[in-house]
């Protein structure tokens, strides 16, 4: 900068005095004439210092251009000075010292302006490529951190979108519970205790007054796990039974005899099959339905217990564990057991179980169910709002025996209720009965060939009564003879006979007594069917009896007898039928026939020879014909002349 | 013609020596339903029952002392039903933290010559009224909700007016003395009918005055 070139500045003075300002009345006011020092800092004013500082840069290059203005004061004193060049010895000292005045100035100035923040601020320029290692480093580790950052939003994200999924799942099961809940309550009794949903299964608000509270509790089966594959019967609603309540029960009611007189009483082989899952049933619910019935078969048995105990006859029933038994018929037993079973046990035990004959008494069983429901029922119902309103509860009979004054049988027919177990012990009764009847009939008709017995059995029964028609006939002859038809109300303890004549027999459940009776009829049928025969053959009945009173004595009833006359009076049959001894036929001959007869000197005269001779036994069973009847009138036919 | 001299005891002892828990309130006719509703939701599950009987209130005076009371009810809708006889002591002082009223209490059925026979004992009607309503149970409490109606011509059970414009709601239980839980449930199942009802145990004796 020293040895830069001189500016050059001429000088001259205004040749006159500027005018300032012209009046409005043309008076012109003057400048006043510029005093030395003035003129010189106008005159410095009119340098261009553009020019000069251009020249300049080419000496300090690498100087920021923000220091120009700096400069520029530095440049008027410059110019000032620089008007008389070398006068100066120290000229070369002052320069460098102004130079260096500048500088600072200017380092001032930046300094100052850095400072202040205010206009600009000074930021580290790396594009140098020599700046080295450490900004690779530090542009790796901003890397770095920047795509970790990345990496964590979006974790972050997913997080996010995971647990909603997750939120919606539960929800959803959450929803699956609620509605699941909602069909529970729809069909079974709920209320809420605490934070606890409890339900009710007994039959208490049906009129039960078993002591069991019957209580379940619903639970909450969501929380899964959701990596696991949900299982395909999967409910979000789970119950829990009681223990005692768990597995399945039935109730078993059978008959065992000592004597095999009777056959199977049981009519269909129903095994216990596990139930099945049928389509659009809950888990739940199948699981309440088995321990509602477990509870029902306990109560049943608590209440069969209860009477047996409480009842007395003249064979006590006996009460053992889970088996009541009872004698209702001597040599017969009635058992009636509770089997409850629970869970994987069951499987194990019933396959052994399959062959061995299955003697329940199904019918028995649905009954005591039935009476039970039907003991609910009676229990609600008999309790009856009080009329007048203010009177007390309890049975309407209570409060009308006093008023109408009721006497002891009338209240007791009022009290009567025959218990659950009197009730099934009379059914039993009359199934046994009833089987033991049918078997004897049975066992008559196929030991017995001639004369035929047919039953006709009633389709509907009464509980405690059913009724069959028994008829016996000969084959062949059916139309003829149908004297004897038996109709046999089977009751609880006996057999009641009605006859076709409106005779009335009572017999008891002996079997025996049965099977005399009918042994009985049947030989009186044949008699009945020789009369029978005898008519249509024109042959002419001398004598029925029913009863003989002749004879040996039969040990089952009486014998029956009846002789009949050819038309034209020469032969006579004679027919005795016992039930025991059998048939005997015997033919009389004419007398004239009889060559065997000492004439006698008395009855000589012809007429006489109309008198019947003597009887003659027929071999009955050398006779051709298929049956008594059919034989009779091939007898009948053979003694008739021709005509 | 001068009453006969009457011992007036409380009937105690022997098997019939009962008490009655009583809670008792009201509800306005426009609450009846919403009241009805309540109770056949939590009441034994059996048909809604409705009655209308016919109160008779006999008096016997003896000489000192209170006058004997007797209360003669006949069910207008079951005419064959028997006649109530009924007999109610005063409430029993005791507990004061008990939360039902007490009182003795003797029922019993009659035939349906007992105003002739009241007639006879020298007992004399002191008012009589129809009442109307429902009839709730739960279990052993029984829940009355009766209108009351006044007879205007004495004995025609047709010709009546009512009293109010709202329904008696009477909570009661028959119990054997001194079982002070059947007060404790009694008051959990007021407790349930509020606020449709409050019921409350209301002495007779000082509602008089």
């Amino acid at each position: 900068m020293s040895g830069g070139p001189a500016v050059r500045v001429s000088i001259e003075s205004s040749c006159e005095k500027q005018v300032q300002e012209v009046a409005l009345d043309g008076t012109e006011t003057y400048v006043p004439p510029l005093s030395m020092s003035q003129n010189l800092a106008k005159l410095a004013q009119r340098i261009d210092f553009s020019q000069g500082s251009d020249s300049e840069e080419e000496g300090a290059e690498g100087e920021p251009r923000d220091r120009e203005w700096g400069k520029q004061e530095g440049e008027e004193e410059e110019g000032t000075v620089k008007f008389q060049p070398s006068l100066w010895p120290w000229d070369s000292v002052r320069n460098n010292l102004r130079s260096a005045l500048t500088e600072m100035c200017v380092l001032y100035d930046v300094l100052s302006v850095v400072k202040e923040k205010k206009y600009m601020a000074l930021d580290p320029v790396s594009q140098d490529p020599t700046a080295g290692k450490t900004p690779q480093v530090f542009q790796l580790i901003s890397k770095k951190k920047s795509l970790a950052t990345a990496a964590q939003l979006l974790l972050k994200g997913a997080e996010k979108l995971n647990k909603s999924v997750t939120e919606n799942q539960e929800n959803r099961r959450q929803r699956d519970f609620n509605s699941e809940l909602l069909r529970l309550r729809s069909q079974w009794k709920l209320r809420k205790v605490g934070d606890k949903i409890l339900g009710d299964l007994s039959y208490r608000s049906a009129g039960s007054l078993f002591p069991h509270h019957g209580t379940f509790e619903v639970i909450k089966n969501t929380d899964i796990d959701l990596d696991k594959k949900i299982p395909e019967d999967y409910c979000p609603l789970d119950v829990q039974i009681p223990s005692d309540l768990e597995g399945s029960a039935y109730i078993k009611v059978s008959i065992q005899k000592q004597s095999p007189d009777i056959g199977d009483l049981g009519t269909v082989n129903l095994f216990r099959r596990p139930l099945k899952n049928k389509a659009g049933t809950q888990q739940w619910h199948l699981k309440l339905e088995a321990a509602q019935n477990v509870l029902l078969c306990k109560e049943i048995f608590a209440q069969l217990s209860r009477e047996a105990v409480q009842i007395k006859s003249q064979i006590p029933h006996i009460v053992v564990k889970n088996q009541i038994i009872s004698q209702p018929f001597p040599g017969l037993q009635l058992s009636i057991s509770l089997c409850h079973s629970t869970g994987e046990k069951k499987n194990q035990r019933t396959s052994p179980e399959k062959p061995s004959p299955d003697n329940h008494l199904y019918v028995l069983e649905h009954n005591l169910h039935q009476m039970m429901r039907e003991f609910h029922k009676q229990q609600l119902s008999s309790v009856v709002m009080p009329h007048p309103a203010s009177a007390p509860f309890g049975h309407k009979r209570l409060r009308l025996a006093g008023p109408l004054a009721y006497d002891k049988a009338e209240i007791s027919s009022l009290q009567q209720s025959e218990g659950l177990l009197e009730k099934i012990i009379k059914q039993a009764k009359h199934i046994f009965l009833r089987s033991r009847t049918a078997r004897t009939i049975d066992s008559l008709a196929s030991r017995i060939e001639d004369p035929q017995i047919q039953a006709h059995w009633s389709n509907i029964n009464d509980v405690y009564e059913s009724s069959v028609k028994v008829l016996i006939t000969s084959q062949g002859y059916e139309q003829i003879c149908k004297s004897i038809q038996l109709q046999l109300n089977i009751g609880v303890e006996q057999i009641r006979v009605v006859h076709r004549d409106g005779r009335v027999i009572t017999l008891s459940h002996q079997e025996q007594e049965l099977q005399d009776f009918l042994l009985s009829q049947m030989s009186q049928h044949q008699v009945h069917a020789v009369q029978q025969l005898a008519k249509v053959m024109g042959w002419h009945v001398l004598s029925f009896s029913n009863h003989v009173g002749l004879g040996p004595v039969e040990s089952i009833g009486n014998a029956s007898a009846v002789t009949v006359a050819s038309p034209n009076g020469e032969y006579s049959i004679s027919v005795r039928n016992g039930p025991e001894s059998g048939c005997k036929v015997l033919v009389q001959f004419p007398r004239s026939q009889n060559k065997e007869l000492p004439k006698s000197d008395v009855i000589q005269d012809t007429k006489w020879s109309h008198l019947r001779g003597p009887y003659k036994e027929v071999n009955w069973s050398r006779m051709e014909g298929r049956n008594f009847v059919y034989k009779m009138e091939l007898l009948m036919a053979a003694l008739t002349p021709c005509p | 013609m001068e009453a006969p001299p009457v011992t007036v005891m409380p009937v105690t002892g022997g098997t019939i020596n009962m008490m009655e828990y009583l809670l008792q309130g009201s509800v306005l006719d426009q609450a009846l339903e919403s009241l009805l509703h309540r109770l056949r939701g939590l009441c034994d599950n059996m048909e809604p029952e409705t009655f209308t009987d016919h109160e008779l209130v006999y008096l016997l005076k003896g000489q000192q002392g209170n006058p004997f009371l007797l209360r003669a009810r006949r069910s207008l809708s079951h005419p064959t039903s028997p006649w109530h006889l009924r007999y109610l002591g005063q409430p029993e002082v005791g507990d004061k933290s008990r939360h039902a009223l007490v009182r003795n209490c003797v029922d019993v059925a009659a035939s349906h010559t007992l105003p002739e026979f009241l007639n006879e004992m020298g007992f004399r009607m002191d008012h009589e009224f129809v009442t109307t309503g429902h009839i709730f149970r739960k279990g052993a409490m029984k829940v009355v909700v009766s209108k009351l109606s006044r007879i205007l011509v004495p004995g025609n059970t047709e010709n009546t007016e009512r009293l109010s414009l709202s329904y008696l709601v009477e909570l009661s239980v028959l119990a054997p003395a001194g079982q002070d839980t059947v007060s404790e449930d009694m008051r959990s199942f007021a407790e349930q009918l509020k606020p449709l009802v409050h019921l409350e145990k209301i002495d007779p004796s000082k509602q008089r005055h």
